[in-house]
């Protein structure tokens, strides 16, 4: 009976491994497999599609206007990070409870501010953007805006933890010298979170940029306004050509973050503060730049958002919201809500074949795309091929995340017809590349020493894959495959707007309808939703330690 | 005891960039032989067993093993049968049960989907069972390998190379890490069983004493040179004194 207690312990890892599977096989189902899938003209309009790809249209005025486009969706992320850090700040210090002294007074805080960072987190910033355009009109502000209050959630959230999680005993060797609490937060626990906090910051501007991309979709100026008009033209060439440019702009915010988080760990070694102030001087030029363009070249006004007429507008909008002076409103009614459940459960099976396509694309590519197995420092097997595959893969992840899952869906809705299918592979697409790279960096980051090991004992690149790599590094690959599934879940109402189906599909006719009560019972099927996922994924990763 | 020789070296050389880390070794190590290596940090010894297992290119010299220049072998099943290595307990995969890490001294004679399905089914358990036994962990197998305490994960590593059963046995600071009592238990367990299989070992120490008390014969470096190279008991203390003292001149 004692041996058998760790042979199941062992086994537990496998049973949930077959548990993911079915599930993911389930949300299969709920799909038939024919050729009414595609659209009749589909796999020709691929082949288009794909032409446009190879030869992007490189006309000057294009590129002129791509350039022009590439600002505005830099100048917004900008302005509405430098918005969300602010807010990220505030909320985030008022939330980690270091400022409040008796312990009931920081539950309280704790628990308030939390939840407001956690609200703002839970809704997309395309539907801020929405609920802004809807409320006070097309102003660069609502897009800004809409950036500023999830990103600020996300900000907020992982500066309190880090707040929380600093080490106690200097901080208790500040208050023993008598230091008072803003002087304990600005000596002893700023210092201490502040690198960890800019290159998370960091991390989020590259995310930033993309979603500043797709807020042309609600109508707001940028890269992925030219996009969607090269689309609507059915002009590939042009497609693919503001596409490079937005994957420009990524590749450029991530060397740049590169850059500031090896200054950030190095500086002690090489005392050159001199590439972190650069980096400084840059970003106040940037977020300086922005404003003013955004201020003076847009002309846009922040009173403006509050003049008299637009009050009206938001009056208006919220209050029918919630339902005031309605008839029958969609959220008290049970049709209206058995409707949307089914759709509810559409989503889940989306996200779920979503997370199911990223993985297996993922497992597929990943042992090539990392560094140590390119260069055989890990299996000790060289191979001239490596380096090839290496950058094929990695080429391949930069492009996968550098489009918005959006911009992949409208591409693909040309080829699929409406339904779950075509959004799952929209949100596939975005994420291999994601979860590739997180994993890609996992493997790197792994202890060589059993590895090469193994390769003495004279295992095989695919003996050392199941016996010594997989063991090591699945646990994280779990954490991983759940925390974008939670992200993929917030997106699934996103790539629903371009006809992608789930409850995002009907938000947008709503939207449409002025069916204001009809966004309520939606905006509520979506909060269950991301309350299920993260249950879900914490249960999960629970399961696993 | 057979006399063929299984570890010939002529005249080694190896630098790492303008460092000198081997400089032109030469030595020859019979069948059933139990060689300690000493010296000094930085005197080359890890670099010198890395050589000897292929894992660092020579710049001159010929290594022979077995009567076989080193660089004829491929990496698999023949080298594997030649050459095992073991260093401190970091070798192992730390989420594997206890009984596919030493399984895995297999994997070079197994193939693919054999060494799958064992991940779900042991293949072979007997021999790996046999191992475990014959070092004290027979009650066992099915453990998390990283649960156990050092001296346990070195005695894993061990049953592995007795899977594994290659002929020349490389082990790196086998016992740098564990403390006075387990590495005693350590390398007695594994003199006792390369005596028994009739194999090589060449082990790295820091330890004299342990050198003196489990070794026959010595070879010491001392700035990538062979400083000795004598049979245990001519061994004498001042010339020990001699290999780790500190230059003066420098």
């Amino acid at each position: 009976m004692m041996k058998l207690i760790p042979s199941i312990q062992l086994h537990k890892r496998f049973i949930l491994t077959l548990l993911l599977l079915a599930v993911f096989v389930w949300s299969l189902t709920s799909i038939q497999w024919n050729s009414e899938l595609f659209h009749a003209g589909g796999i020709p309009t691929m082949l288009q599609i794909f032409e446009g790809l190879i030869q992007p249209n490189l006309e000057p005025s294009i590129l002129l206007i791509g350039l022009e486009s590439a600002w505005i969706t830099l100048a917004y992320a900008v302005a509405g990070m430098s918005l969300a850090i602010i807010y990220a700040f505030i909320v985030g210090v008022l939330a980690s409870g270091t400022l409040t002294s008796s312990k009931f007074s920081r539950i309280i805080s704790k628990v308030f501010f939390r939840g407001i960072l956690g609200f703002t987190r839970s809704i997309h910033e395309l539907i801020w953007a929405w609920l802004f355009v809807a409320a006070v009109g097309l102003s660069p502000y609502a897009a800004i805006l809409a950036l500023a209050i999830p990103y600020g959630g996300i900000l907020g959230r992982i500066f309190a933890d880090m707040l929380n999680d600093v080490p106690v005993q200097p901080i208790l060797a500040l208050k023993a010298v008598g230091s008072s609490r803003l002087q304990t937060l600005l000596y002893g626990y700023l210092p201490l979170v502040w690198a960890d906090f800019i290159s998370y910051t960091m991390y989020r501007f590259e995310c930033a940029i993309r979603s500043s991309a797709i807020m042309s979709f609600v109508g707001l100026g940028g890269l992925g306004f030219q996009i969607q008009l090269a689309l609507a033209d059915l002009k590939y060439e042009s497609v693919w050509t503001f596409v490079f440019f937005l994957i420009a702009l990524v590749i450029f915010v991530d060397v740049w973050s590169n850059f500031v988080r090896k200054g950030l760990t190095d500086h002690k070694r090489n005392k050159g503060i001199r590439s972190g102030w650069l980096s400084v001087l840059f970003a106040l030029l940037l977020i300086a730049g922005s404003w003013l363009y955004i201020t003076i070249g847009e002309n846009a006004r922040m009173y403006e958002l509050l003049s008299e007429k637009n009050l009206q507008y938001a009056k208006k909008f919220f209050g029918g919201l919630l339902g005031i002076d309605q008839e029958n409103p969609a959220f008290l009614n049970g049709e209206s809500w058995a409707i949307a459940l089914k759709l509810t459960i559409e989503t889940l099976e989306m996200s779920i074949m979503a997370i199911g396509f990223s993985t297996i694309v993922a497992i597929i590519t990943v042992i090539p795309a990392a560094r140590n197995i390119a260069n055989g420092s890990l299996t000790l097997k060289r191979k001239w091929y490596n380096w090839i595959l290496y950058g094929f893969i990695r080429l391949l992840y930069i492009f996968s995340r550098s489009v918005p899952e959006l911009v992949w869906a409208m591409m693909i809705i040309f080829i699929f017809k409406p339904g779950i299918l075509p959004g799952a592979i929209a949100l596939a697409l975005h994420n291999f590349g994601i979860l590739g790279k997180l994993w890609a960096e996992v493997v790197e980051d792994m202890d060589p020493r059993p590895i090469r090991n193994l390769a003495t004992a004279g295992a095989s690149k695919i003996e050392i894959l199941f016996y010594g790599i997989l063991p090591i590094v699945l646990p994280r690959f779990l954490t991983y495959i759940l925390y974008r599934w939670e992200v993929i879940m917030r997106t699934t109402i996103v790539v629903g707007f371009v006809g992608a189906g789930g409850l995002g599909m009907d938000f947008k006719l709503a939207m449409s309808y002025f069916n204001y009560t009809q966004i309520t019972l939606l905006l509520l099927c979506y909060m269950i939703l991301v309350v299920i996922a993260d249950f879900a994924s914490e249960s999960t990763r629970k399961a696993v330690k | 005891m057979s006399s063929n020789t299984m570890i010939e070296a002529k005249n080694i050389s190896k630098h790492f960039e303008r460092k000198i880390a081997l400089s032109s070794l030469s030595f020859s190590i019979k069948q059933g032989e139990l060689v300690a290596l000493i010296g000094p940090s930085g005197a080359g010894k890890t670099t010198l067993l890395n050589s000897i297992a292929g894992l660092v290119p020579l710049q001159s010299g010929v290594l022979l093993i077995d009567n076989v220049p080193l660089a004829e072998y491929k990496r698999g099943k023949r080298f594997a049968k030649k050459i095992g290595v073991i260093r401190q307990q970091f070798d192992l995969i730390g989420p594997l049960a206890v009984i596919h890490n030493v399984l895995a001294g297999k994997l070079s004679e197994w193939g693919l989907i054999k060494s799958l399905f064992s991940l779900l089914v042991p293949q072979e358990k007997e021999v790996a069972l046999i191992a475990l036994e014959r070092v004290g962990l027979a009650d066992k197998p099915y453990e998390i390998t990283a649960t156990l305490s050092g001296g346990e994960q070195q005695r894993v590593a061990m049953a592995r190379l007795m899977v594994q059963n290659p002929a020349i046995i490389l082990a790196d600071e086998p016992v740098a890490s564990l403390d006075p009592a387990r590495a005693d238990d350590v390398l007695e367990m594994l003199t006792k069983i390369v005596s028994e299989e009739n194999q090589t070992l060449i082990a790295s120490l820091h330890s004299v004493e342990y050198a003196r008390k489990y070794f026959k014969r010595i070879i010491s470096l001392k700035n990538g040179e062979i400083f000795f190279d004598l049979p245990t008991e001519q061994v004498s203390d001042e010339l020990l004194k001699e290999l780790y003292q500190l230059k003066d001149q420098d």
